[in-house]
């Protein structure tokens, strides 16, 4: 049996033309490939202007690509729109994008109608998507009063409404509390559960660590590295560091001296940050830094914030 | 089909909702009185008729405007036009809903001209040839909202969609002969006018209320509705154009 | 805002003591007050020029010379004339003059009237908490912010009267005729103070801003005269009617128009400033009203 991926990218490029006579044309995607697997929830991060809503643009059939493919359980999102469309479920983040005249329930209704969800399943559909969300109660009154965590969630609702198997988020917690981004991660981890395949666009590297199987990197329309939120510190340094603070001068000094040590950073407020080397250069590191009497130690892989600003910033990758 | 439904019902309830959308079947009741009182101070009471019917053709024609005209460019601004385009649903249908909905509403105005001449001035137009009436009114409604899916397309296209709309009106209602038949008007407004479905329509549904039989009915509304007919053709190629420009440069218009 | 920023990071109002004086003698406290009054009267006028700055700088980015005039204009001349041949159905041409100038003129109420979609702007701006906030009376702004309109429609009922009339065989008496124009102004002034009053009104229930403009300027079209003689309506319609912008000006238009003496045309003209002054008085309370009722019950938004 052949193995299809959920998503499936090849060398996909997006350009734009220019914004001014004569000047330059916008490259959206530059030659962006990636396959992600069923069941996974995928990260793709990067700053503004990076491509990531552009891409699920193309993913979504809203989009035509410049050139490259990309299929959505085999079907060709551009010759195959038709049929890429019930399996997809689409969630931007934000005000935009609901009826805001309307409530809830009319909402939800009509988009199940643009989704052909058979007539005999409509009700209960609506019905169990407000109550797995927290809406019913309010289900009856116009959007537009909404606060924006529920308008979010409307928006999650909206996108399930057609039972897709691949969910696209743009931005999904934009401008969310911590409560109602930590409710949503919960969210997230039950449609995964439930067999879905996940592609989040996000800044946020709590959400991204905390909920993505992967996450890959993008910036410029370059896709940089496709990653384990929980290893891809290794990609900013091949080894552990230690942060230690309230470590004396002359200590420092011999830190920086040990065998397996390549740069003492001092961080800021007098704390700093040895990194090391080599394997087993951190046990030592340790030991000096308790001899000493500083119990203030902690061993950190880089997080993923770190590698964010690392990358997108250019300061290299390794150290 | 059920698309259609869908759409319709989402534009009833989006409507209702929405002074600015409903403004139009509020000016009616003043828009009668207005054309009536010149009737009645000239002594030309045999005029009522085109008086009363005029209001009611306005509705049709502001609506179509203002409120079909605005369908896609207020989903665009809502953030809901690309989700439109995100779904297996054809945005040609669901405009088709939405447009039928609003002009099956707008002829509440000619309801309204009605009871407001005999609520206010106590003169009941008789309906003379009630089949003629409805038919020519039927004909009316379906190339109305042909033109109507052109107006959608075109203002989701053009940067001051407001401009259009407002411009648009009046020169409209004069060549359509909406309240005083384009006989009246020069010479050379004769054929433009002529194009305009609007000017068979309203001399087909004077006659209906006049004594003496209606002559040519079939063939006057055969007019009707082929130019309404040519309304939408030209309006769902130009929504097809629509769709197409969005899915190739990330733009829906070139607002 | 970061912690870190302390106290040296905020600035420091500027807070000018009034220099102490001792008693002053009669005359030069009279002088002061003068002095005082002048200085304040510049501050109003400074204050109604910048905010209708921003009002014809609104209207620049609605419309440009080519998009006003084949747009608007066309629009204007279509709907005057639709109305004018309706005195050629009545077979009648006294109709056709009656009707032609009436509804010139109705042009110039008609842009007027969207004083009370313009004002909303200001609070769909977000600026309203900040207006109040300021040492200045926000009416002065509301006054001041949307004159385009004056401009505009005296501008395009002008353009109307004149190019029609020829095209439709009413007579002008010219130069005399040209007169019209700053009577239409004054017409288009009154229309916009009684605009300014629904404008008012309407701020709390924004969505009702369209459908307000629009029947304020057709009810003048029903009774001020514009199709039919005042004389038409029953005594109380006359009464109601008589604070009705453009029911004066209208009179003193057709009053010129018709050849008739000076001061049939002046005296109208003074109605009309009168009803003008009395709506810009009341709309000066309503202003004043909502913006101490939004104190007290916190409707004014901080964003909207």
């Amino acid at each position: 049996m052949r193995h299809v991926h959920p998503i499936s990218i090849r060398h996909l490029t997006r350009r734009f033309p220019p914004a001014r006579k004569g000047g330059p044309e916008r490259i959206a995607l530059d030659r962006v490939s990636l396959d992600i697997h069923a069941g996974e929830v995928h990260g793709l991060l990067g700053p503004n202007g990076a491509g990531k809503t552009t891409l699920c643009k193309i993913l979504s059939t809203v989009l035509l690509p410049t050139s490259g493919t990309a299929t959505i359980y085999g079907f060709d999102v551009v010759t195959q729109a038709r049929s890429v469309r019930p399996l997809i479920g689409l969630v931007f983040g934000g005000e935009r994008g609901l009826y805001s005249r309307l409530t809830a329930r009319q909402n939800l209704r009509y988009w199940a109608a643009l989704y052909r969800v058979p007539r005999r399943q409509v009700t209960d559909r609506v019905e169990t998507l407000l109550a797995r969300l927290g809406l019913a109660e309010r289900a009856h009154e116009r959007v537009e009063t909404w606060s924006r965590g529920m308008k979010q969630r409307l928006h999650l609702a909206r996108g399930l409404i057609g039972d897709p198997k691949v969910m696209i988020l743009d931005e999904p917690t934009a401008g969310m509390d911590p409560v109602a981004a930590r409710e949503f991660r919960g969210l997230v981890r039950e449609l995964r559960g439930e067999g879905r395949t996940l592609l989040i666009t996000t800044h946020d590297m709590a959400e991204a660590e905390a909920v993505c199987d992967r996450v890959t990197l993008i910036d410029g329309g370059r896709l940089l590295r496709t990653e384990d939120p929980r290893t891809i510190g290794r990609w900013v340094s091949a080894h552990e560091r230690v942060d230690a603070a309230d470590v004396p001068e002359p200590i420092l000094s011999n830190l920086e001296s040990l065998p397996g040590v390549a740069r003492v950073e001092r961080l800021s407020r007098g704390a700093v940050r040895i990194h090391t080397s080599v394997e087993g250069a951190t046990a030592t590191v340790l030991r000096t830094l308790l001899d000493a009497g500083v119990t203030r130690v902690a061993t950190t892989e880089p997080s993923l914030e770190e590698v964010y600003l690392h990358v997108v910033g250019n300061r290299g990758m390794r150290v | 089909m059920r698309v259609l439904l869908a759409a319709a019902r989402l534009q009833l309830a989006t409507f209702r909702r929405s002074p600015d959308d409903l403004m139009v079947l509020l000016t009616v009741p003043l828009f009668t009185p207005i054309f009536l009182v010149i009737a009645k101070h000239a002594g030309r009471l045999d005029l009522a008729p085109y008086a009363v019917l005029a209001p009611g053709i306005i509705a049709m024609l502001s609506m179509a405007l203002n409120t079909s005209g605005e369908i896609i460019e207020r989903d665009r601004w809502g953030g809901t036009f690309e989700l439109t385009l995100a779904t297996p649903a054809r945005l040609p249908v669901i405009v088709l809903g939405r447009v039928a909905t609003v002009t099956l509403a707008s002829l509440l105005g000619i309801a309204e001209s009605w009871l407001v001449a005999y609520l206010m001035f106590g003169i009941a137009v008789p309906v003379l040839h009630p089949g003629a009436f409805v038919l020519t009114l039927t004909a009316t409604a379906i190339a109305t909202a042909g033109t109507a899916v052109v107006f959608a397309a075109v203002f989701v296209w053009t940067r001051s969609a407001r401009t259009f709309q407002n411009s648009l009106s009046y020169p409209l209602l004069l060549l359509g002969g909406a309240l005083v038949p384009v006989a009246l008007l020069p010479e050379p407004l004769h054929p433009i006018s002529r194009a305009v479905y609007l000017s068979w329509a309203a001399d087909l549904l004077r006659a209906s209320l006049a004594p003496g039989p209606v002559s040519a009915l079939w063939p006057r509304l055969g007019i009707v509705v082929g130019l309404g007919a040519v309304g939408y053709v030209i309006g769902f190629a130009l929504l097809r154009w629509v769709i197409h420009r969005a899915r190739t440069t990330g733009k829906v218009g070139y607002a | 805002m970061s912690a870190g920023r302390g106290v040296a990071g905020r600035r420091r109002a500027a807070v000018e003591l009034a220099p102490q004086r001792g008693p002053q003698p009669a005359a030069a406290a009279g002088a002061n007050a003068v002095l005082a009054a002048g200085r304040r009267f510049r501050n109003i006028l400074t204050v109604l020029r910048f905010a209708a700055a921003t009002g014809f700088a609104d209207f620049g980015t609605m419309f440009t010379w080519r998009s006003w005039t084949i747009g608007w204009l066309s629009r204007v001349l279509c709907q005057v004339t639709f109305f004018a041949l309706i005195g050629r159905l009545l077979g009648a041409p006294e109709a056709v003059r009656y009707l032609l100038i009436g509804n010139a003129v109705l042009i110039a109420v008609l842009e007027s009237a969207f004083v009370v979609a313009s004002t909303t702007w200001e609070r769909r701006a977000g600026t309203l908490p900040l207006l109040i906030a300021a040492p200045t009376s926000p009416v002065l702004v509301f006054c001041g912010r949307s004159v385009q309109w004056i401009a505009s429609g005296t501008a395009s009922a002008s353009v109307a009267l004149f190019v029609l009339s020829p095209l439709f065989g009413v007579a002008l008496p010219m130069p005399q005729a040209l007169v019209a124009v700053p009577l239409i102004g004054l017409v288009s002034l009154s229309a916009y103070c009684l605009g300014l009053v629904l404008a008012g009104l309407v701020l709390r229930v924004m969505q009702l801003r369209n459908v307000v403009g629009n029947v304020t300027w057709m009810v003048i079209a029903l009774l001020a005269g514009v199709q039919v003689p005042v004389t038409f309506w029953p005594a109380w319609v006359q009464a109601a009617s008589a604070v009705l912008p453009a029911r004066n000006g209208l009179a003193g238009i057709r009053a010129l128009l018709d050849g008739d003496g000076v001061g049939a045309v002046c005296s109208a003209a003074g109605l009309e400033a009168l009803v003008a002054v009395g709506w810009l008085a009341v709309a000066g309370l309503i202003f004043r009203h909502l913006a101490e009722q939004g104190r007290r019950d916190g409707s004014i938004e901080f964003v909207d």
